[in-house]
């Protein structure tokens, strides 16, 4: 079935997905032996991967849902910033669950109001993306005087304690991994860790997000409702020539795209953590664009993309010892490039790849630090290397950013 | 007799400054093929939005199997029993065959979801039966063009179209995709389904159709059959008889060359037609005219000039100066100007000022440029010149260009691309789309180009300005000159067979 949405290519078994995964988990269990870095792999580590990846996942799907329909959605950031102050506002006083809601509501008007710029009023859209981030910024200061100041622990720039959405464990299986996990067998041990670290304590809203995740494939690409929606996305003139109506698919697929970042924005909030502040969400709107070019438009490998840079920020916020493994997979990584750019003959790009190889595993060897400087930039840094470097076949909608009239004279 | 597949009833519609359908008439009866015949321009292809409810007529009726029926967008010609292939194909790229023929049409299972296997069986069974086979999921980016259109006649054939409308079917085919064509077409009116297509191709015209309607100047003005109408009398239909009188040459051609190309050929990118071993030769003070159908190679003729585009054989000269390589800057400071045949494109910026639209393409060369500075002062002053000298009505040169009319706008490009003495003038299409006020005023401007020894190069699809002003006429298919032309001594019939291949030239 996969046929349908996928070029049809003979693959070799080292291109599918599961095997990379696979790759990249037996590299990363062997540098976090080598480098002596167990928290590398600690149920710990996977969980905080897990809660810094899901709003980046939120973003990413709101900017697949509007770019599939031939959006872009650069708005994303603000409406992330006005689903953390809905789902603040609506959690304090009444719950949490009202406040994902709210913040659902207070996206989805946002992606709306997208809609109506972009399409109705033919405003440019990045133009009309950027006003809102800006106007959102601006709105949720502006609100927070109004609605925080005065209550117990609120202020301009914060909302007053939040409460949280409940979490989850499979009962059981934590105990009954526990004795593998500690056996401290490499990658057997590791994934019993990882397999812990992704069934206790899962918050219901991470569990929401996987599913939409998978909710945002099946409806994208097995539905009539998603295949119109994207056909608008390629080809706009050609929907509208067969009844498909693509303004109406773009405010559909807008609005769609606005809920789930205002979603993501809730999760901050009553999540990842109990308070709405000012400047929380930073940049993770534009994250999640980014993911969404990494994982080539489609849901499950803007996941895994998403999952990256969450693993790399979880790590940053943990111990800053763990950063040093990071340079070791660098470097494991920069050589198979180096050979793969050596078998392609492509003298540059060996060049490139062996001098960022010898150097990562040289700073290793070396000093065996990174500096803290540097620390807070390695998950962008790895996000912006994965994206530059798995840029092949990237097939973006052909329709994207274009705005669609219906031109009478053709 | 049966109430025919479709019946137009007195269409006409209008657009600011041009009708595109006046007062249409078209019969077409069940189970053949009919075609529509006509120059560019003659309201064809607008006539065949209207049938498919894509434009909506101001005045007339549209009539299937005798009931009148109001279209007002496609969905309603579907439901109709209407389909249409486009001329340019209606497919997205990135989606698979399978896709792009169930879009909007989805057969559905339970909450929406796709029944791929039957819409799958579907298409092969149609394939099957009208023997247009394709493969469901190949991506249409793949596809080679003839593909893409079995591709677009199934996602018609797939709604259950009883008519098809096929806009200029042959244009982007090759030969042998050009016969597969008509024999599905053939195959199709012998399944009783109703065929009309567009074309200016007489020769397949007259092997195809069972019945003909030619449109000229916006109405129909004639029906006919194969068998009672030869290619010359069909090519006169086209363009009309009326001419008008050429007017004296009075100016002797000077020697010197302004513009050669050198046995140019081009690659060719996507669908348009590639030059091949094209010789040519325009001098001062000539104006040497390039009759063709649209997409023979014209475009690439123009950006090869211009430099858009470089040839991967041959020279390309400006006086004697090789510029084969140069760039376009380079070669407009050599003195070459250039009058785009879509102004809205190519040569304004609408949403600037007039004076701001007058610097395009002399940013660089004085009185406009000094040093790194633009001068505005100069700029305007030389505005206030060209609006004078060519006419231009307007209120002010403040005004945005969007503001103006469609033959203002032209006399603005025309009087810019005449500052600063150019050497040679590549015109396309200048008077397409402006009134007749306008394009007296245009053609008058280019003769005095030449008188003052400009080389002039005219493209055209304007049969009466072709040899109403050209010295030369140079007929282009299929990227190659077939025939060369006095003004003179030719009457548009000759000239319309000639670029239609449907007369040995």
């Amino acid at each position: 079935m996969s046929a349908v949405t996928e070029p049809r290519t003979t693959r070799s078994v080292w291109g599918r997905w599961w095997v990379r995964v696979l790759l990249a988990l037996l590299l990363l269990s062997a540098v976090a032996d080598i480098a002596n870095t167990p928290d590398l792999l600690s149920r710990g580590a996977v969980s905080a991967s897990l809660r810094f990846a899901v709003p980046i996942v939120l973003a990413g799907l709101g900017g697949l849902w509007a770019e599939r329909c031939g959006v872009i959605n650069i708005g994303l950031e603000g409406m992330m910033i006005i689903g953390t102050w809905m789902g603040a506002w609506a959690g304090f006083q009444w719950s949490p669950w009202v406040g994902v809601l709210a913040a659902v509501a207070g996206g989805a008007v946002f992606g709306a109001f997208h809609a109506l710029m972009t399409v109705s009023f033919g405003v440019d859209q990045a133009v009309s993306g950027i006003a809102i981030n800006v106007a959102a910024l601006g709105l949720g200061r502006f609100l927070s005087s109004i609605f925080f100041e005065g209550q117990p622990g609120g202020g301009i720039s914060q909302s007053p304690h939040v409460g949280q959405i409940g979490n989850v464990s499979v009962p059981g299986l934590a105990e009954a991994l526990d004795p593998i996990a500690s056996l401290e067998t490499p990658v057997i041990s590791d994934i019993a860790e990882i397999v812990i670290g992704v069934t206790t304590g899962v918050s219901l809203l991470t569990i929401l997000a996987a599913a939409l995740v998978f909710l945002s494939w099946w409806v994208l690409f097995r539905t009539s409702f998603g295949l119109r929606l994207r056909a608008c996305g390629e080809n706009p003139a050609a929907a509208d020539s067969l009844g498909v109506n693509p303004n109406r698919m773009r405010y559909a697929a807008l609005t769609v795209s606005g809920a789930l970042a205002g979603l993501g924005g809730a999760f901050l909030v009553t999540v990842a953590s109990s308070i709405y502040r000012e400047g929380q969400v930073a940049g993770r709107g534009f994250i999640g664009l980014a993911t969404v070019i990494f994982g080539n438009w489609m849901p499950g490998r803007l996941t895994i993309g998403a999952l990256l840079f969450g693993f790399t920020d979880a790590l940053r916020t943990r111990q800053e010892t763990t950063m040093t493994a990071l340079l070791i997979v660098g470097a494991v990584v920069f050589a198979f490039l180096t050979v793969r750019a050596i078998r392609a003959r492509n003298r540059g790009a060996t060049f490139a790849y062996a001098i960022a190889a010898v150097g990562l595993g040289w700073w290793f060897l070396g000093f065996g630090v990174v500096p803290s400087e540097f620390v807070g930039f390695a998950p962008h840094l790895t996000t912006l290397l994965v994206l530059s470097l798995a840029h092949q076949r990237i097939r973006p909608p052909q329709g994207i950013g274009v705005p669609y009239r219906r031109s009478e004279a053709n | 007799m049966p109430a025919p597949a479709i019946e137009l009833r007195g269409i006409t519609k209008r657009y600011p400054g041009v009708v595109a359908n006046r007062d249409v008439n078209l019969r077409v009866e069940s189970g053949t093929a009919h075609a529509v015949i006509g120059e560019n321009g003659a309201g064809k292809s607008t006539l065949m939005n209207i049938l498919y409810g894509m434009v909506v007529p101001d005045e007339g009726e549209i009539l299937v199997e005798g009931t009148p029926i109001p279209m007002s967008s496609p969905a309603d010609a579907i439901a109709a029993g209407i389909g249409m292939v486009h001329q340019h194909f209606k497919l997205a790229d990135n989606l698979t065959v399978l896709e792009n023929v169930i879009l909007g049409d989805e057969p559905t299972g339970r909450a929406g979801r796709i029944d791929f296997e039957a819409a799958r069986a579907r298409i092969v069974e149609l394939g099957d039966h009208y023997r247009i086979p394709i493969d469901p999921e190949a991506l249409v980016a793949d596809l080679s063009v003839g593909n893409r259109q079995r591709g677009e006649i199934i996602t018609v054939l797939y709604r259950g179209a009883r008519v098809l409308i096929l806009d200029e079917p042959t244009s982007v085919l090759v030969p042998q995709e050009v016969d597969e064509l008509l024999k599905n077409l053939r195959r199709l009116t012998g399944e009783g389904l109703t065929v009309i297509f567009i074309s200016h191709k007489l020769d397949e015209v007259l092997t195809v159709a069972d019945e003909i309607t030619v449109m000229r100047n916006a109405r129909t003005v004639a029906h006919t059959r194969p068998a009672e109408i030869t290619s010359r009398e069909l090519a006169q239909l086209m363009v009309g008889s009326e001419l008008p009188t050429p007017e004296p040459r009075t100016v002797e051609v000077r020697s010197e060359v302004g513009l050669r190309l050198e046995s140019v050929s081009t690659r060719g990118s996507g669908h348009e037609t590639s030059l091949s071993d094209i010789d040519l030769t325009v001098r001062s003070g000539e104006i040497v005219g390039i009759a063709g159908v649209e997409g023979n190679g014209q475009s690439e003729l123009i950006e090869t000039i211009l430099g858009l585009t470089s040839p991967v054989a041959g020279r390309v000269l400006l006086g004697t100066e090789d510029v084969t390589e140069a760039a376009t800057s380079i070669r407009r400071r050599l003195g070459l100007s250039y009058i785009p045949q879509d102004r809205h494109r190519e040569a304004l910026l609408l949403d600037a000022t007039l004076w701001e639209n007058r610097m395009l393409g002399h940013q660089m060369h004085p009185p406009i440029n000094r040093g790194v500075w633009i001068d505005r002062k100069a700029a305007r002053a030389d505005t206030e010149q060209i609006v004078a000298d060519s006419d231009v009505r307007t209120p002010s040169i403040e005004v945005l260009a969007s503001a103006l009319s469609g033959g203002n706008q032209q006399k603005l490009i025309v009087g810019r691309e005449m500052a600063g003495e150019p050497r040679v003038l590549i015109a396309a299409h200048p008077t397409r789309g402006v009134d007749v006020g306008a394009q007296a005023a245009i053609w008058t401007r280019l003769s005095a180009v030449r008188r003052a020894g400009v080389a002039v190069l005219l493209i055209s699809a304007d049969l009466e300005e072709l040899i109403g002003i050209s010295d030369r006429i140079l007929v282009i298919l299929r990227g190659r000159f077939v025939g060369e032309f006095d003004p003179a001594a030719i009457g548009p019939e000759d000239l319309g067979a000639a670029m239609t291949g449907a007369d040995a030239a």
